[in-house]
């Protein structure tokens, strides 16, 4: 301990270094935020960096009323619910099979779907929205959908997969004996041992499509089904003059994961690393 | 038991929707890619068979090593940066006695979990030639290196670049933080003892020790720093002129503004094989098998 001391009273320079990245890293967002609250004079003569002399709500309001804000973010939002729950639903379903359920290709099944770990999306691009347009999902919510729960299953039933694979057998043989059936015994005796690991992946996915970009900006063209990361693309260019109320659409659009990670961030941390045990 | 574990009806239902949708939203394309790099094609009729000609093509295009170049510049910036600030910082907050610890490790972490286009929009303005925060801040300091960061072939693809290290900074902080974590005490302990100073200590056994988490850390920035794309397709379109092209924007530009399928599916083609390299390599030179003492 006294060494630790030592260490640190000779050099001061790393708690500043610690606190200097802090502001690097946060105050972007700050200026963000306060400018969210300006007008262009403030923004750009009288008061550039520091925060707002008072809040004009007004930023807000017309980048919620006078665009699709509310469009974009009501898109994002039912996106990302199906998703979650599309992808909860199969990679659970498939990785209890997998791990538990006795049948012959059961070790090659799983090793195939966790190909998909490893290939990032930019690469199948092509072929994929090639398919979204045979299957004449263009243009409709399902073009998003339907991918992104395709890409979020092999993922969450790796994770799902090492859970279940936890669980003592006797489990199974209990329920089995008190006469449960093989469906009984999987929502109503794994699902809620495996909570964890759910909430887990709600965050995960969630967040992961709620920011999603590449495969957005490709399969979506129709203004009514932007989700908010497509809609704001288009916003330097229409509000070149207007900064406040594209920093007020930012701020709003960035509200939602902003929230959910400082409230629980420690299993948002967790969540988002959660690959590195095995990814690497 | 063997009968209730392999009824064959809840196995089905069980993973078929699952190994369906994955067959062919995933998988079918990723076969699809390689299939068709070797086709001329528009994606609307059926295309015509030309063997490796694209390759031939994209060896002979100059576009196609600027992509490269780039890819590797970005992919060295965002490695170098994320992987260095965040040691030293995953490091100090490890052995952090004065309070704020939970404070840092936020700021650290908040711009992960931002939308990419939230974060490109806001150091568009960051960069911003006259209003821009950081052509201000050498205002105030009174030093002369104003400049339009974004337009200059030269800076554009390094700002753009500072811009991905600096959004994921965070990701590979809370890894190498729990990578820290995972070193018993003891070892440090035993280090002290011996009289190895504090840095020698990390330098000798915790770093080694960590060397799964560092495997982990430069697959991740190596192969996401090839496979930019939202970063110019936000701030630069590939701009200016064609100075900030990466593989992935030369396969969007190819395939989804000028129609050649074929030719994008190759560049994307080439894309995975850089990635797989970048892996086994790695894997190549980081010891594979976990130290213990």
């Amino acid at each position: 301990m006294t060494w630790i001391m030592r260490m640190r009273k000779s050099r001061p320079g790393l708690p500043i270094f610690l606190w200097l990245y802090a502001l690097i890293s946060v105050y972007p967002l700050l200026w963000m935020i306060f400018y969210s609250f300006k007008n262009n004079d403030e923004i750009f003569v009288t008061n550039p960096f520091g925060p707002p002399a008072t809040l004009r709500f007004e930023n807000y309001v017309a980048a919620w009323s006078n665009y699709d804000v509310p469009v974009y973010f009501m898109n994002s939002l039912l996106v990302a619910i199906v998703t979650v729950l599309g992808a909860l639903l199969l990679a659970v379903m498939f990785s209890y099979a997998a791990a538990r359920l006795r049948w012959r290709f059961s070790k090659l099944a799983h090793t195939y779907i966790l190909i998909g770990m490893f290939i990032p999306i930019q690469v199948i691009m092509i072929p994929l929205a090639i398919l979204v347009r045979d299957l004449n999902l263009a243009n409709t919510y399902g073009a998003l959908m339907v991918p992104y729960i395709a890409f979020n299953i092999s993922f969450a039933s790796m994770v799902f997969y090492g859970f279940f694979r936890s669980i003592p057998i006797e489990m199974e043989e209990s329920a089995c004996i008190d006469g449960a059936s093989i469906y009984r015994t999987f929502f109503s005796i794994m699902l809620p041992i495996i909570k964890p690991a759910l909430a887990t992946m709600v965050i995960f996915i969630f967040l992961n499509s709620w920011n999603e970009f590449t495969m957005a900006v490709i399969l979506i063209t129709k203004e009514s089904l932007k989700t908010l990361p497509l809609g704001l693309l288009f916003f330097q260019g229409q509000f070149t003059t207007d900064w406040g109320a594209m920093g007020a659409a930012m701020t709003i659009a960035s509200l939602p994961t902003v929230l959910i990670y400082v409230l629980f961030s420690e299993q948002v941390e967790n969540a988002l690393t959660v690959g590195s045990a095995v990814k690497g | 038991m063997n009968k209730f574990l392999g009824n064959k009806t809840a196995i089905l239902l069980f993973i078929l929707p699952a190994l369906l949708l994955y067959s062919v939203m995933v998988f079918y394309p990723i076969v699809q890619t390689f299939f068709r790099s070797l086709y001329e094609w528009d994606g609307l009729t059926e295309g015509t068979f030309i063997w490796f000609d694209n390759y031939k093509r994209l060896f002979e295009d100059r576009l196609f090593f600027t992509s490269v170049y780039n890819g590797l510049i970005f992919a060295l910036i965002i490695t170098v940066t994320q992987i260095g600030i965040g040691t030293v910082l995953a490091f100090a907050v490890a052995d952090m006695k004065f309070k704020g610890r939970r404070i840092l490790r936020i700021a650290f972490f908040i711009p992960v979990v931002l939308s990419i286009t939230v974060v490109c929009q806001l150091w568009l303005s960051i960069y911003n030639a006259d209003y821009g925060l950081i052509n201000r801040v050498f205002d105030m300091l009174g030093l002369s290196y104003r400049q339009d960061w974004l337009s200059s072939s030269k800076t554009a693809i390094i700002a753009i670049a500072f811009v991905n290290a600096w959004q994921y900074m965070g990701y590979h902080f809370a890894l190498l933080l729990a990578g820290v974590k995972s070193v018993p005490e003891q070892y440090m302990e035993a280090a002290r003892i011996d009289g190895a100073t504090k840095l020698q200590a990390i330098w000798k056994i915790n770093i080694p020790m960590m060397a799964e988490t560092y495997k982990f850390c430069l697959v991740f920035a190596i192969t996401g720093g090839l496979n930019a794309f939202a970063n110019m397709f936000i701030m630069t379109s590939g701009g200016p002129g064609t100075s900030t092209y990466t593989l992935t924007y030369l396969m969007y530009r190819s395939a989804f503004r000028v129609g050649e399928f074929g030719y994008g599916s190759a560049a994307a083609a080439i894309l995975v094989l850089e990635c797989l390299l970048a892996t086994l390599i790695i894997n190549r030179f980081i010891a594979r098998e976990r130290l213990t003492y």
